[in-house]
């Protein structure tokens, strides 16, 4: 039997952090992982993370995941992959399968951090090859550059389903319908704006009534639901698709802490079975402690701040730093991981519908129960203005931790100010340069640079656009309304695709004047 | 290979390193050396992976990351390898997994 101070489960962005943290403070540190390469998920996630500065904000999943690796690397963690554990017992002994044979250590701290696994739904033909994860589709195409599918159904309308859903488009898969059993999106609206304006349909209150086919899908019958979850006769919609993705949720994987005896609690709102921890993630089991999913389903942010405050925990248990220390770091951290909780999505609100944004503005209905916002209803929201020139039109309307676009812009046009939540608005009096430096770092692709009268009849409209192929300057098409329908007749007059972007590039299409608050994303002919 | 993903806008030309072949039920097939053998199949558009022992009911990709073992097939005679994370090697024999066995069921 091998002995660490500390050991960790799981290499995903939580153990990571609490791995670095740890081995920063001296504790003899080591992370075991059942994967063959360490990082978790965060290596499948290749869009722009949300959050401010202290959060990683606007930088992709996958680059933090190459930061984690290297920041663990410095700190001298000892990583081991292809690592089971199988089972954790009383004095904080744990049992490892790798490769065909079992080994045995014991911590003197331990730190669960395994994450969670995706929920599935049942329906006749779900067993079909064809019916995947949305975490397969990710983990196909964002690893491995196979393609999962041709034409898609996505189930599901949480961030997963409509990240994942605009991740197989960007790599060329058609994704044909966007379907949730719930009435309204479960996701950021932001999300499901940058899929709707393409032109993909949302159906709420439907879900799949079957999958077809014989030996791998062939199609797909979805239908209105009722509110008791029962199919509405006569709104049955055929499919033909050979991929359907699921995107119901997740469950922390648990089972560890289960089997050691850690108290328990059945949490709807944590994502189900949850250990019962405190807010630094200390478990009923004195010197074991808990981060990320595990603890409650969030996201990949808020896993990495809770990793670090369990590191630093494990450090004070075991009497590397003293209390006050711990108090001192943890501070910090609990303000970072409080900024994660905050608005319309925060965890105290899961469930809760919400009308009015914390301004007093009405929410966009529309945006909720068909994934975009209609003319009438942008108006209201403060990132739109009204000016001649070049300005930034914000369609940014769900109060959300996020503040990058205030950041970005070189001229202060842009401000959220303290609250992380607050929406943006256009400074009074500032001066637009056309940098387009709001438009790239824009997590949610939700701000516009928009001409609204060139003097000629025409508007000039910049938007971001991470699709291949790139149009060229010059390329006709069509502008597409924020619902994806054509509006008018569009070309490209010029893309930009600077190193600061960040491999968005932008395109700036000109359009009919009258079009300049409707054009939203451009569609070569 | 018209499953593969030639130049992605976020992240580039994948790196793929070594075409290896290896057989599948069979027949001679490539894929990259190192990627899971269910990347190499589905790349090459091969959807069913098994079938189920009672109902004969065919099987595929689920998960994708090991866990729900949906995607087992025979590797070098050895039965229910999770596939999704077996790396690919040069010259393995990968065969359609009928409830344990690589012998079709008679019927």
């Amino acid at each position: 039997m091998k002995r660490y101070d500390l050991i960790i489960v799981g290499a995903g962005p939580s153990g990571l952090c609490a791995a670095i943290e740890a081995a920063k403070r001296g504790l003899n540190t080591v992370v075991f992982d059942e994967n063959e390469k360490p990082g978790g998920q965060l290596f499948k996630q290749i869009h722009k993370f949300f959050g401010s500065k202290e959060h990683r904000a606007k930088v992709r999943g996958f680059v933090i995941g190459r930061q984690l690796l290297d920041e663990a690397d410095r700190a001298g963690v000892k990583v081991v992959l292809n690592a089971t554990v199988i089972g954790l017992y009383q004095d904080k002994e744990i049992v490892v399968k790798i490769g065909d044979g079992i080994e045995h250590y014991k911590g003197d701290a331990i730190i669960i951090a395994t994450g969670a696994a995706e929920n599935m739904v049942t329906f006749p033909g779900w067993t079909l090859p064809g019916v995947i994860g949305a975490g397969a589709a990710q983990t196909m195409m964002n690893l491995h550059g196979v393609l999962p599918g041709k034409k898609v159904l996505m189930l599901g309308s949480g961030n997963v389903g409509l990240v994942v859903s605009f991740q197989l488009m960007q790599c060329g898969c058609e994704v044909t319908a966007l379907v949730d059993a719930a009435p309204r999106v479960g996701g950021y609206g932001v999300h499901a704006a940058k899929i709707a304006r393409t032109g993909v349909p949302f159906y709420l209150s439907h879900t799949i009534v079957r999958a077809e086919g014989e030996e791998c899908v062939t199609g797909v019958v979805i239908a209105e639901i009722d509110s008791h979850f029962q199919f509405i006769p006569g709104t049955e919609k055929h499919f033909d698709v050979d991929t359907i993705c699921l995107a119901v949720g997740l469950s922390p994987m648990s089972q560890l802490l289960k089997m050691a005896g850690c108290k328990m609690e059945d949490n709807p709102k944590r994502g189900g079975q949850v250990p019962v921890c405190d807010e630094y993630g200390r478990t009923s089991l004195p010197g074991v402690f808990v981060a990320g999913d595990v603890s409650g389903i969030e996201e990949a942010s808020s896993a990495m701040i809770e990793g670090k405050m369990a590191g630093i925990a494990a450090a004070e248990y075991l009497g590397y730093i003293e209390e006050e220390e711990l108090k001192k770091e943890l501070v910090s951290l609990e303000d970072a991981l409080n900024g994660l909780r905050q608005g319309m999505f925060a965890p105290e609100n899961r469930g809760k519908r919400i009308e009015t944004t914390e301004e007093g503005i009405a929410v966009s209905e529309n945006l909720l129960e068909h994934g975009f916002i209609t003319e009438e209803e942008i108006e209201r929201f403060p990132g739109i203005t009204h000016k001649a020139g070049i300005h930034p039109v914000m369609e940014c309307t769900q109060n959300i931790p996020c503040n990058p676009c205030q950041d970005a812009c070189p001229k202060g046009c842009i401000s959220i100010g303290d609250k992380i939540t607050s929406l943006p608005v256009v400074v009074d009096g500032s001066q637009c340069i056309n940098c387009g430096m709001c438009v790239a770092s824009c997590s949610g692709q939700a701000i516009f640079l928009v001409e609204e009268d060139c003097g000629d009849g025409t508007a000039l409209v910049t938007l971001p656009y991470e699709f291949l192929p790139l149009p060229e300057d010059g390329t006709k098409g069509k502008g597409l309304g924020r619902n994806g329908e054509p509006v008018c007749d569009a070309q490209v007059v010029s893309v930009k695709n600077n190193l600061a972007y960040d491999k968005t590039p932008l395109l700036t299409i000109k359009v009919p004047k009258e079009y300049a608050m409707k054009a939203r994303f451009f569609k070569a002919l | 290979m018209a499953e593969r993903i030639k130049e992605h806008p976020i992240l580039g030309i994948p790196e793929k390193g070594t075409l290896v072949k290896f057989t599948f039920d069979g027949k001679e097939m490539e894929g990259f050396e190192g990627e899971p053998i269910a990347a190499a199949l589905k790349a090459a558009g091969v959807m069913v992976h098994r079938y189920t022992k009672k109902e004969h009911k065919p099987r595929g990709i689920f998960c994708a990351i090991g866990r729900c073992t949906d995607c087992v097939m025979i590797v070098n005679g050895v039965p229910n390898v999770r596939t999704c994370i077996t790396p690919l090697k040069e010259g393995i024999v990968v065969q359609t997994q009928y409830g344990v066995s690589a012998e079709p069921f008679k019927q």
